[in-house]
């Protein structure tokens, strides 16, 4: 029986989320800017092409958008007399403590998957948006009914065997997926001085092997949401029960103790 | 005005909007919350699943805010005239906790009345509006979302303690009083007990 609790009390703590987690690995300096993964990406979620323009840049499209879950950034990095072409993919980072989960009013519109992915259900989304606020990467997106869309880590690939349609893709290695524990110890041993996502927001599904500040690769150096959600959450949210409970038993006690202010009518009827 | 031994309190219109504010506040309430507890989503599955009740929060949300501007008429004149008689209710506690306690006599509006009126119907039902609109009209404005959906849920919390007792306190804390509500008429023996010096501004002695 005790072991039985505590054995539950594990599964649903953050600590047992990372240990069974999955993710990707993802080496900007790895990336040759095929945009082979935004193609296996949109071919495999049957995500049709979005019209753009000519920007005078090789990115495209410029932002994520409802039917591109993930993006090659094209970063021109300036240092010394030396222009540094950086491509980075964009995408849900699978946050452990995952701001869009906490704020969504709407059950089973984001969920968990088996993997520790954040995953969603386009028929539960009320199209509120609130995840788009509560993500500190700015990443979910709205297709033409208000629906959320976003990468899912392939969660309807994952259960059958098969690897995140992306990173199958990638020639180069630049996106691999596996064991999250693993794949931090790979960027560990080839060098890396950053693996980004280790701790932040709980541990991140997607990690980056760094060889420079985050920022560098167009990434916040310390990725937060917003602190009222936190507020929210904690205090706010069992204040509004335990106020409708007390108010509720603290009405009843009166009535039973103290007792009503009866008016006298005395006989004035 | 006298109707026979009965003094009315409430005009048929009040009456009648303090129903629709009321029935609509319910109605936002217990769909609110369906959206904040996962555990009571099954609120929101009686009240069609979660798309019907958020369009059904959205629409009784623009009626609950019209009700709210058209109490103005109602009691605002009234609320914000605070009187010694209102500070000596506060003192007292308005008498609900000590019997020996008496507070003196009260205008049409006793000080709880007001201030219940004044700070969470007013005050709070207007910053649950404004940010309910500001979520239903601005959704693609990441930061003023955030501020909406927290000023969204204070005025909520304020709303599970207060609504309650102010629920209490018109029904089964002081009998005769919820007729205010259905006939708007009171009994001359209440009026007096109640608010003493607005019955005899109605010429009750
Ligand atoms: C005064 C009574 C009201 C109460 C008690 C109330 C309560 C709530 C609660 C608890 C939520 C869920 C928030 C969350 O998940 O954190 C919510 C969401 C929402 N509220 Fe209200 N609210 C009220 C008035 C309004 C008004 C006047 C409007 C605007 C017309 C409005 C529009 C919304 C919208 C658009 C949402 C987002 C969820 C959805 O799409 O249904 N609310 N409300
Ligand atoms: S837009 Fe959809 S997924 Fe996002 S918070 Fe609202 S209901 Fe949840
Ligand atoms: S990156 Fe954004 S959308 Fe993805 S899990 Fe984190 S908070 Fe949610
Ligand atoms: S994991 Fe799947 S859904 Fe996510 S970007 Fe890669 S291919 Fe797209």
């Amino acid at each position: 029986m005790a072991l039985e609790t505590t054995e539950i009390k594990r599964r649903l703590s953050g600590v047992d989320v990372l240990t069974r987690k999955k993710g990707l690995l993802i080496s900007p300096e790895l990336c040759i800017g095929c945009r082979g993964c935004q193609t296996a990406c949109k071919e495999w979620n049957k995500l049709p092409g979005d019209r753009t323009s000519n920007r005078g840049t090789y990115e495209n499209p410029p932002d994520l958008t409802p039917n591109l879950y993930n993006k090659i950034r094209f970063l021109e990095v300036t240092g010394g007399d030396t222009v540094k072409w950086l491509f980075v993919s964009q995408r849900c980072m699978h946050c452990t403590d995952a701001g869009c989960m906490k704020v969504c009013p709407a059950p089973g519109a984001l969920y968990r998957t088996a993997e520790g992915a954040v995953a969603f259900d386009r028929n539960k989304c009320i199209g509120c948006r609130f995840c788009v606020a509560g993500c500190p990467f700015n990443i979910p997106r709205y297709d033409q009914e208000g629906r959320i869309a976003k990468c899912h880590l392939c969660s309807d690939r994952i259960p059958y065997g098969l690897q995140p349609a992306c990173a199958k893709t990638c020639p180069t290695g630049a996106i691999r997926y596996g064991d999250r524990e693993e794949l931090m110890g790979i960027a560990k041993e080839a060098g890396y001085k950053t693996v980004y996502g280790t701790t932040d927001l709980g541990g991140l599904g997607v990690l980056y092997a760094f060889r420079e500040r985050p920022s560098y690769y167009g990434l916040p150096d310390s990725p937060s949401f917003s602190p009222t959600i936190a507020l929210w959450k904690n205090i706010l949210k069992p204040l509004a029960l335990i106020g409708l409970g007390g108010a509720v038993a603290a009405a009843a006690a009166h009535y039973v103790t103290i007792g009503p202010k009866e008016v006298d009518e005395g006989g004035e009827e | 005005m006298m109707k026979g031994n009965l003094i009315e309190k409430t005009t048929a219109w009040e009456r009648f909007n303090h129903w629709v504010l009321a029935v609509s506040f319910l109605i936002l309430f217990f769909t609110g919350l369906g959206f904040l507890y996962q555990s009571l989503n099954w609120i929101n599955t009686i009240f069609g699943g979660n798309h019907l009740a958020s369009a059904i929060h959205k629409w009784t949300g623009l009626v609950f805010t019209l009700s709210l501007i058209l109490t103005l008429g109602s009691y605002f004149g009234e609320a914000i005239r605070f009187t010694s008689e209102d500070s000596k209710w506060i003192s007292s506690l308005g008498g609900y906790f000590s019997k020996e306690m008496e507070p003196p006599p009260q205008g049409k509006l006793n000080a709880g009345q007001k201030l219940f009126y004044l700070i969470v119907v007013v005050l709070f039902g207007a910053t649950s509006a404004f940010s309910g609109f500001i979520i239903w009209l601005f959704p693609d404005s990441r930061g003023l979302i955030l501020f909406a959906h927290f000023l969204h849920n204070i005025s909520y919390v304020v709303f599970a303690f207060a609504v309650p007792l102010h629920i209490y306190l018109g029904t089964a804390a002081n009998p005769g009083t919820f007729r205010v509500m259905t006939r708007g008429t009171v009994t001359a023996a209440w009026a007096k007990k109640h608010h003493g010096r607005w019955a005899k501004d109605m010429g009750i002695e």
